[in-house]
């Protein structure tokens, strides 16, 4: 061996392989990194790999505070659900909670703390820009301006800036500060009321939209599920009525409709508490006031007539528990305090107070703070009283009417600290940014109301792309090198020492913290504030409809968006972008809603642009009409038009803002909102909106119908079904057809008649199928982001949009039935979660020429991507529509770190390949593994799809329909239930509808 | 066999002897002039749009079509069952008419043959350059793997992928195995590479009796074999549409109504294509008005079948009581899409009712005329049945609209380039006429007392 065949010493094969090795060694020394794959040594104690962790928070969306469960797999979060154990949100979730994770993984978020200097903004360290904070600091009087914050956080805030000599100014774009201020005058509490929606037996809102941005959402969305619904026998079913100018989310779940003019919701709630009061001599403190509004008299004023106001008051009165909700931010006009006040009275006259609106509890626990505030902090910035401002959790560059001049006196400030997590408008124009971390990455905690605590915990280490830093971390490490000290060194034994208080001396701290933080919430007794009673009215307060700028032809409503809310903070997250609004059903960008009448007299068609402009400011932006508001009436949702809030956000739509007058509401302090009348000018342009919607009708198919409550229970047995099917089959006996012997019952599979093919091998298993009762559902579309969050589902972007390349595997179908916006009357309009039906006798199986969708022996239509070869047939044969396709590689236009969120047992689809609901079989298979190791069956209710799981309502529920026992099957046994299409094409899917029950009458069957 | 041959068939007045003939129609074998050169480089260029773009639709994706959620089929199957539809008529004047012993066939059907074959290969292109994921399009294909895999028979697409490649064997095989004696000609007159070239692909015929028996034979089978297919498939294609739920599309008059519209297109286009050969290769002796007037003919009867198809289509709809049907039918005519549905009425229900006049059928530069609107008429049929049905399905919540984008529109003028490459080619390289045929037919008199074989022969001997 020591010599080659080739006449090679050894040695010098061996000097030749050394110097030759150590050179491709050295020319490997590139600049490039070298990665290492490094494997756990000591594997991390609750990371097993494949096995997702959970750990329990609290949303940091809104204030109104659900708890969450964050799921966790290989250290990171790919999906948050709702809480059950949290008595808000009850397991379910909202769409903003679920785009939570895109604001986690957002690309755009701060690589690290930056300074700006002459050549803009430089990257420094986390030392150095505490030090300069500190620093600047110390100068002089400064301003602390918040969002919402968590009481433990506002409790240190406030502690810093009385121990830095600063100012705090809180700072809510969404404030009911009428609603809190009304409550104080009335009942004297300075609390923004609670609600118990499920208890309520006929509910007014008077435009307040509780169903997507107003005070609790999921709360309330759950809440009017139960009340609105009808029961198993058919009985108790509560109604909704909305009086307001325009029909928002809620108002298109509203049973009847009272379209009155803008800014009358006071003169409407004090004549129905006229009538119920006996012309006022009930209302105690209030009955002069009340007297002097007579159904008569404000007629003219609101648009009604007098026997609709006392019908209506007179139904409020006789419901049993009814409930009037205040007008809410969309009706913030120049007196609304006093509309939120008569919305109160009339509670108070009937009997409501109490029974379901407590002004005990309040829903929020921080002070929504008033405009006022905002608007000394700006006089003093513009005057020079303050050497630095400090920002953190709201964004009021873009949140703030263009008429306050926030953004100049800002500008001008010589310091100015923002504390994001992510760039916008207000830290744009920031001297030093310092990242704050999401609300998934950090400690906090929540008091949604009183006796209800809960706490965040970070559920990840720090995005790691990101150097981020938690403020409270930042605040105490600044007070310290400010001398001093605030009680901890970090904000994790800060919050500790303010929960050691709460949880208080009793038992084993260590113990109940751990319970706290397993559990998610804590709830604690609460006292009771005794009896609310009317108090003396304040003399000051004007009830008369509030005045308008301006003489336009419309009344301009800027209204939260139903996906956004105000939009300051989340704008730049492609889930929200992407997700067609519930109400118009259009994405990305915005629209101004017009009545169809009020358009046509325009001249103008969906998508024609126009200049709506006010005496404050102009926008351009496409008309959307709608029939679900009043012709004297144009509606621009908060949200859009952002300028320097990320790479998704910027450049779509308008900022409605920009159109209102920066005025001060008397006396709560809030931000006038409903004020102005603006022109609508047509530009001559057009573009394509950006929407989902192909039809707004039904067009005779029977998608969607309805009955009528007073029809429930007396229907005939089979009269329901159409007698089509009985003459198809008859048509199909006589050329020679074997037609499917019965109408397929959902638990049916194989199909009777089906002996031959993929059918026979079926096995006596499950039979997956799901229940979705259309008379809960709200349309609030929380399911179609889980969805997307659950299964990896990419979004196209705007344009993909309007060619018609939506990739979401559900869609909330929207259908008109009865809309009138001139007259008061019954509203009906429908929505469909519509999904893939899973059909028994499904169309799209036998088309594919490569077996890439086949039935499982579940009953489950499965799509095999990587057999799919891309021909589209499938898509064409699907009555249902539901069969979404990857036009290209969608997945690959997603920017670190976002693929961070990609659920690992869902595959990520490449380009040209068709894709659909699953029913989430990810989690089928999960439990089925989990009981086969456990070695026990699996129990009903255990396999919960991300839909149904986040549902507020409670429309969706899934399980077994060949088990006789499972709540699906028992619920698809009702005289309600229909399947989309089946009488017509005799799909026979596994997805069964219980219709809508309305009030008025309907057309049975096809309608 | 003589006499069933010249049963009606057509004369040629001007032409003087059997050596005209073959001096006539080898003549375009020769050099090629500027015309041929100019219009041969246009339809290179167009060739190399037609893969550029095809090109770039698989590098960025088939999104790169207009293309949507509801209308997932567009301008690529609207082109693939119009070039299936034009390659019909190849075979039915060539296969269905010599068994039918119709004899104005003879001038015309080697046109019509090369414009079937180049038909199909465009066409199969078509789904090819349809799917999301081009390179696995070979799953289509039944072959035995280690996965045990196989395509679903239930398929109308796999049924597709045997009727096309069916197709295309037998019609390429026919139409080869017809022009050997001519080729045999053109390789007796021809000088250097040509003659070598000739001499391979003329496969050493010499125009024996022995080898005109077995031709004979070999073309008469052929034509039998040919004949079925000719209605096989354009069946097959119209059931990728009839055997799905589609309102539109679920019909059962599909498959009588495609094969009739292929007859229909596949006339008119052998219609455009024969005007200018005729002209351009002085052709007017042998492909006379009264062929013309033949192959109108076969225009207005079939036009008159796809008539009576659009109409029992909206009298089904209308018939059915079925609101999805109605409304898809009411759509195709006054929604979105009106101007395609009255495009396609007009041009091949309305444009043809002039070929009732014999002066018209008679005129040629009217008949060429005619025979392009009705091309595209019958383009624009297949797209309003693959378009508006698909745009206004069963929920309303879904319709949606689609818009053609550039790269189709490119692929789709590429896809004639492409055609049209083969054609001028063909034009060169075989005599576009049949030359041994055309002798059989002549009057009496030219061939004096010789057996229509000998007379035939000649091609072989000269």
């Amino acid at each position: 061996m020591s010599e080659g065949a080739s006449g090679i010493k050894r040695r010098d094969f061996l000097k030749v392989v050394g110097v030759s090795s150590a050179g491709a060694g050295m020319v490997g020394c590139s600049t490039e990194k070298v990665e290492h794959l490094i494997p756990y040594v000591v594997p991390p104690e609750e990371i097993t790999p494949g096995v997702a962790t959970w750990y329990t928070t609290v949303c940091g969306e809104c204030p109104a505070g659900c708890g969450m469960w964050v799921r966790t797999r290989e250290g990171r979060v790919v999906k948050v659900e709702g809480n059950p154990r949290h008595p808000i949100s009850s397991g379910a979730l909202c769409s903003r909670g679920h785009s939570s994770l895109q604001g986690l993984y957002d690309p755009d978020r701060f690589a690290g703390p930056m300074v700006r200097d002459a050549n803009g903004m430089r990257q420094i360290s986390w030392e150095d820009a505490e030090q300069l904070l500190a620093d600047r600091l110390g100068d002089g009087d400064y301003l602390f301006l918040t969002g919402s914050t968590g009481p433990t956080l506002g409790d240190l805030i406030d502690g810093f800036v009385s121990a830095t000599g600063g100012t705090r100014v809180e700072y809510d774009a969404l404030s009911e500060a009428p609603l809190r201020e009304a409550t104080r005058l009335a009942f004297g509490r300075n609390v923004v009321p609670s609600y118990d929606l499920e208890a309520a037996r006929l509910i007014v809102s008077f435009g307040a939209d509780f169903l997507t941005s107003w005070l609790s959402p999921v709360a309330h969305g759950r809440g009017l599920a139960r009340m609105s619904s009808v029961d198993e026998n058919g009985g108790e079913k509560g109604r909704l009525v909305l009086v307001g100018p325009r029909l928002s989310l809620t108002g298109q779940n509203a049973d009847d409709w009272l379209p009155i003019t803008p800014g009358s919701e006071t003169l409407v709630a004090l004549a129905m508490a006229n009538v119920i009061s006996g012309g006022g001599n009930d209302a105690g403190p209030y009955a002069e006031i009340v007297r002097a509004y007579s159904p008569q008299s404000v007629s003219q004023a609101t648009g009604l007539s007098a026997d609709q106001i006392t019908e209506l008051a007179e139904r409020f009165a006789a419901a049993g528990p009814s409930l009037a909700l205040g007008p809410g931010f969309s009706g913030q006009h120049r007196n609304a305090t006093a509309s939120n006040l008569a919305v109160l009275v009339l509670n108070f006259v009937a009997g409501n107070v109490g029974r379901t609106v407590s002004v005990n509890d309040p829903d929020l626990g921080s002070a929504s703070a008033p405009y006022r505030d905002m608007e000394t902090a700006i006089r003093i910035m513009a005057g020079g009283g303050a050497q630095a401002v400090l920002v953190h959790g709201c964004n009021p560059v873009y949140s703030l009417p263009a008429a306050s001049g926030f953004a100049a006196a800002f500008e001008a400030m010589p310091f100015k600290v923002v504390f994001a997590s992510s760039m916008n408008e207000t830290a744009e124009m920031a001297d030093l940014i310092l990242p704050d971390r999401h609300f998934l990455e950090s400690w906090g905690d929540s008091n949604p109301r009183p006796g209800l605590h809960a706490l965040s915990q970070p559920a990840m280490q720090p995005v790691p792309n990101f150097d981020s830093k938690q403020t409270g971390d930042v605040l105490l490490s600044v007070a310290t090198l400010m001398g001093s000290d605030l009680g901890a060194a970090t904000f994790y034994d800060y919050l500790r020492t303010s929960w050691q208080r709460l949880l208080g001396g009793s038992g084993d701290f260590e113990t109940a913290w751990r319970d706290a933080l397993k559990n998610g919430v804590l709830e604690t007794g609460v006292s009771s504030g005794g009896a609310a009673s009317l108090r003396s009215p304040d003399a000051a307060l004007v009830f008369d409809a509030p005045a308008f700028d301006g003489d336009g032809d419309f009344h301009l409503m800027v209204h939260p968006s139903a996906r956004f809310g105000d939009g300051a903070l989340n704008a730049n997250r492609p889930w929200l972008l992407e997700l067609p609004d519930p109400v118009s059903k259009i994405t990305w960008h915005s629209w101004v809603e017009m009545n169809p009448h009020a358009a046509e007299g325009l001249g103008l068609r969906d998508g024609d642009m126009v200049t709506v402009a006010s005496e404050h400011g102009s926008v351009e932006v496409p008309v959307w009409t709608y029939p679900g508001i009043r012709e004297d009436v144009v509606a621009l949702a908060m949200g859009g038009g952002h300028t320097g809030a990320g790479r998704f956000a910027d450049g779509n739509g308008v900022n409605a803002m920009a159109l209102l007058p920066a005025e001060t509401e008397e006396p709560s302090g809030g931000l006038v909102n409903l004020a102005t009348r603006v022109s609508i000018t047509p530009t001559g342009e057009r573009r394509p909106l950006a929407t989902i919607a192909g039809a707004t009708e039904q067009h005779e198919r029977g998608i969607t119908p309805a009955v009528a409550l007073a029809e429930l229970g007396h229907q005939e047995e089979g009269e329901a079904e159409g007698d089509v099917h009985g003459q198809l089959k008859e048509l199909q006996g006589v050329g020679g057809f074997v037609p499917v012997a019965t109408d397929g019952e959902p638990a049916d599979f194989p199909l009777p008649g089906a002996e031959y093919g993929e059918y026979v091998d079926a096995h006596d298993g499950p039979r997956w199928g799901m229940a979705i009762d259309l008379d809960k559902c709200t349309g609030c579309s929380a399911c179609v982001t889980a969805c997307q969050s659950e299964n990896n589902v990419p979004w196209v972007g705007e344009n993909q949009m309007i060619m018609g390349r939506e990739m979401h595997w559900m869609r909330i179908e929207r259908y008109y039935e009865t809309v009138h916006a001139d007259e008061a009357g019954p509203v009906d309009i429908r929505f469909l979660p519509m999904l893939c039906q899973h059909c028994g006798n499904a169309p799209c199986e036998p088309v594919c020429p490569v077996y890439a969708t086949y039935h499982s022996p579940e009953g489950l239509n499965v799509q095999v991507y990587n057999r799919c070869v891309g021909t589209r047939y499938c898509a064409n044969n699907c009555p249902y529509k539901l069969r979404v396709f990857n036009w290209y590689s969608y997945t690959d236009q997603i920017p670190e770190p976002m693929n961070m969120q990609f659920n690992p047992d869902v595959t990520v689809r490449d380009e040209g390949v068709m894709e659909k609901c699953s029913f989430c079989i990810q989690r089928i298979r999960a439990v089925q593994n989990r009981t086969a190791v456990e070695g026990r069956g699996m129990s009903d209710g255990e396999v919960v799809p991300a839909c149904q799981q986040s549902c507020p309502a409670e429309a969706i529920v899934f399980g077994d329909v060949r088990d006789e026992n499972s709540r699906v099957a028992q619920i698809i046994q009702n005289e309600r239930t229909y399947r989309v299409l089946d009488s017509t094409v005799n799909t026979q899917p596994a997805v069964s509808y219980l219709k809508k029950v309305t009030f008025h009458d309907v057309e049975s069957g096809a309608h | 066999m003589a006499a069933d041959l010249s049963r009606g068939a057509l004369t040629h007045p001007d032409i003087q002897s059997l050596g005209d003939v073959n001096r006539d129609l080898l003549k375009p074998l020769g050099r090629p002039g500027l015309g041929w050169w100019m219009l041969f480089g246009l339809a290179a260029a167009g060739v190399g749009l037609f893969f550029t773009s095809w090109g770039y639709q698989i590098v960025k994706g088939i999104g790169v079509s207009g293309l949507n959620g509801p209308v997932g089929w567009g301008v690529y199957i609207t082109s693939f069952v119009f070039w299936v539809g034009i390659a019909h008529s190849g075979t039915l004047i060539s296969a269905i008419l010599f068994l039918f012993r119709a004899p104005w066939r003879q001038s015309i059907y080697r046109m019509a043959e090369a414009m079937t074959v180049f038909a199909v290969m465009t066409a199969g292109l078509f789904p090819l350059i349809h799917v999301g994921r081009v390179w696995h399009a070979y799953w289509l294909i039944p072959y035995p793997n280690s996965r045990f895999l196989w395509p679903n028979f239930r398929s109308p697409l796999l049924w597709d992928v045997f009727a096309v490649t069916t197709y295309f064997t037998v019609s390429a095989t026919f139409f080869y195995l017809g022009t050997i004696p001519d080729l045999a000609a053109a390789r007796d007159r021809a000088v250097g590479l040509r003659k070598k070239f000739y001499k391979v692909i003329s496969l050493g015929w010499r125009g024996t009796d022995r080898e005109w028996h077995h031709f004979n034979k070999a073309y008469l089978f052929l034509a039998a074999l040919a004949a079925p297919l000719v209605l096989s498939v354009h069946s097959v294609v119209s059931w990728d549409f009839a055997v799905t739920i589609v309102p539109g599309w679920h019909a059962t008059i599909f498959a009588p109504y495609f094969v009739a519209g292929a007859i229909f297109s596949g006339c008119a286009m052998v219609i455009t294509l024969a005007v200018p050969m005729r002209k351009a290769f002085g052709l007017e002796a042998y492909l006379t008005t009264k062929h013309f007037d033949a192959l109108a003919k076969l225009c207005l009867l079939t036009s008159l079948i796809v008539l009576y198809a659009y109409m029992s289509e909206f009298f089904m709809a209308w018939y059915s009581g079925e609101p999805a049907e109605r409304q898809a039918f009411w759509f195709r005519l006054f929604g979105h899409y009106w101007w395609a549905s009255w495009t396609m009425l007009v041009c091949n229900a309305f444009v043809p009712i002039m070929l009732w006049f014999k002066r018209i059928r008679r005129s040629v530069p009217a008949l060429f005329v005619i025979s392009i609107f009705i091309n595209i008429g019958m383009w624009f049929e297949r797209y309003v049945i693959v378009v508006t049905s698909l745009s206004h399905e069963y929920e309303p919540f879904a319709w949606g609209v689609y818009r053609p984008s550039l790269t189709e529109m490119g692929i789709l003028v590429g896809s004639f380039a492409w055609f049209g490459f083969w054609f001028l080619l063909f034009t060169r390289l075989i005599p576009p006429v049949a030359i041994a045929e055309l002798k059989e037919v002549l009057i009496t008199p030219m061939r004096g007392d010789r057996t229509a074989e000998a007379a035939a022969g000649e091609g072989g001997q000269a």
